[in-house]
């Protein structure tokens, strides 16, 4: 028996400030951020649920057992943790929310929130952005990962769905991920952009059946391809929740 | 057999400070030779165009921890006890990090309940005696962590690897939270200003001493694997200092005779090298340089407290032995 050694897995952001370790992604685990993230989600669920009368259809089609993509449309910074909020509490910590880096790493404050609420994952929406896609797919590869995309590349102001980037199309072309398309109603009323307090509006997140891109080539005009098929599966999904709202709300109205 | 004394009241507290000698005298001591190394410092940069960017950053950490360490013990007991658990907090992270047994956020969640469990015996009252402080849940806590910890491993149900996480486990939870928690405890003697400044101060002092003597006469190396700048010469000179050391603060340790300033001394003197040492082997063995960067100029919570961790345990158990605590 060798007792010289005896391999040490010292922590890959060691000899990191506090916030730099908190730019990185994935993170290195943390005792206290880790219990921090589980109160504000168990929070912010409540909360959600209580004031937003938060509801969720077709939580069923999130695949268990593997690394997956969520794809929504984007309104409010309400959408992530509304996303986060469908995942089971424990996988918080291995949901990684795609974020703007000019944005989210803009102030200290900000990133400390976001990176210890949503483990965001900074990413940068000019031309260095295709690094990043290799780092979101070295994720996807280890088992029990969940990424969050946000196509549009920002929240919208009129609340129409807006056109979906390639990004996501470049990320899933030619591989087996499942990615699930996602409708988020309502929180462009509830918390606008240029707003900061939300309103006490109804809330509600569709979850549609999850697809893979295997035999789509991985170019720009595949990744075009995969974006519009994703834009038109959440915009299905809206027309699917106004049916049955209006459905359950004529009821009401006639009863 | 040793009686346990019975307080009334807590011997720390904002107006017990002010009344106290100790604290007066200590707090006038520290204020003259942070001016007074400021001064130093400040001659050898302007004066002989030294650079002393590396005394500077360290000094600039001295500005800020000793009005924090100074509020706390001001404040009062159960100040001065979370701050040394906040302390003792940070280095285990640190401590866990460094190992990887923070990949296993469950085994260091029990070390930090460990710790925290020490703050809660040096907080609370003896049932038995109203004495602060549950002394023996102290003493046993140790017991404690090990079955918690290997009670983990058994409900887990799963055996790879489970004697690398209990052991880094619970040695960071006896080197670093039993440890250091004999600091956090001294804050519930009757002389507990004498103590803890005495403490605090000597250990710094050796530490300092050592540097210095080290600059001035160090020759030749006295454990090179470990440490390669420490010098013989160094940790003599060091020793000599913290030896003599208490002869000169008298006043903070009334109750100990001329024999037994020494021996506290050397308890510093000795056990401070010891203690920078041990946590240079772990550094070492690790494969790290600094335990972390939480303190500008001193590198981590861990590389600033590691003479403390050897020292406190020998010191408390002297006293307590000598003149009860």
């Amino acid at each position: 028996m060798n007792n010289d050694s005896w391999h040490y897995d010292t922590a890959t952001d060691f000899g990191l400030s506090f916030l730099d370790r908190l730019r990185r992604c994935p993170r290195e685990p943390d005792p206290f951020v880790y219990a921090a993230r589980t109160v504000s989600a168990i929070a912010i669920r409540a909360a959600m649920r209580i004031y937003n009368r938060f509801e969720i259809v077709g939580r069923d089609n999130l695949p268990g057992d593997r690394s997956f993509v969520m794809v929504s449309n984007h309104a409010s910074h309400m959408d992530t943790v509304a996303l986060l909020a469908a995942l089971r509490l424990r996988c918080v910590h291995s949901a990684y929310p795609l974020a703007a880096r000019d944005y989210f790493d803009a102030n200290r404050l900000r990133l400390a929130l976001t990176a210890i609420i949503a483990n965001v994952m900074l990413f940068d929406r000019d031309a260095s952005g295709r690094q990043g896609l290799n780092h979101c797919k070295e994720l996807l590869e280890k088992p029990g990962n969940v990424l969050i995309v946000f196509p549009e590349g920002t929240r919208t102001l009129d609340g129409q769905v807006g056109m979906f980037r390639r990004g996501i199309g470049l990320l899933v072309a030619g591989t087996s991920y499942p990615v699930v398309p996602c409708y988020l109603k309502g929180t462009f009323h509830a918390l606008p952009k240029k707003s900061l307090i939300p309103r006490p509006s109804r809330v509600g997140l569709v979850i549609g059946k999850p697809r893979s891109f295997e035999q789509i080539e991985q170019s720009d005009s595949g990744a075009v391809q995969i974006s519009n098929e994703l834009h038109d599966a959440v915009l299905a999904l809206s027309s699917e929740t106004r049916r049955q709202t209006s459905r359950s709300l004529s009821k009401e109205a006639y009863q | 057999m040793l009686q346990p004394v019975i307080h009334s009241e807590a011997a720390m507290s904002p107006s017990a400070a002010l009344q106290s000698e100790i604290f007066r005298i200590f707090a006038f001591l520290t204020t003259g030779l942070l001016i007074v190394g400021g001064g130093v410092i400040a001659l050898i940069r302007f004066g002989f165009a030294k650079n002393v960017s590396h005394a500077w950053d360290s000094y600039r950490g001295w500005l800020v921890m000793v009005p924090i360490i100074s509020v706390s013990l001001f404040a009062g007991r159960e100040t001065a006890i979370c701050f040394f658990t906040l302390i003792s907090v940070a280095a285990f992270i640190e401590y866990s990090r460094a190992t990887g047994l923070h990949r296993d956020l469950t085994m260091t969640s029990a070390g930090l309940v460990g710790v925290i469990g020490i703050a809660v015996a040096a907080i609370v009252r003896d049932p038995q005696t109203g004495a602060p402080g549950v002394y023996g849940l102290f003493m046993a806590a140790p017991v404690f962590v090990s079955v918690m910890l290997v009670l983990i491993s058994v409900l887990r149900n799963r055996p790879d690897g489970q004697l690398k996480v209990v052991a880094l486990s619970l040695f960071g939870f006896v080197y670093i939270g039993w440890m250091f928690g004999h600091v956090v405890f001294l804050a519930n003697a009757r002389n507990a200003y004498g103590y803890l400044l005495y403490l605090l101060f000597a250990v710094e002092l050796n530490d300092i001493a050592a540097y210095t003597c080290g600059k001035l006469f160090g020759r030749r190396p006295l454990c090179t694997n470990v440490s390669p700048w420490k010098t013989r010469e160094g940790a003599i000179g060091a020793v000599v200092i913290s030896a003599l050391f208490p002869l000169a603060v008298r006043f903070a340790l009334p109750e100990f005779s001329a024999i037994e300033c020494v021996i506290v001394g050397l308890i510093v003197g000795v056990g401070g090298h010891l203690g920078d040492l041990a946590i240079s082997v772990i550094k070492r063995d690790v494969g790290v340089k600094d335990m972390g960067t939480l303190i500008p100029g001193h590198g981590g919570v861990l590389d600033r407290i590691d003479s403390l961790l050897y020292t406190a345990p020998l010191f408390f158990h002297f006293t307590r032995y000598a003149h009860g605590l």
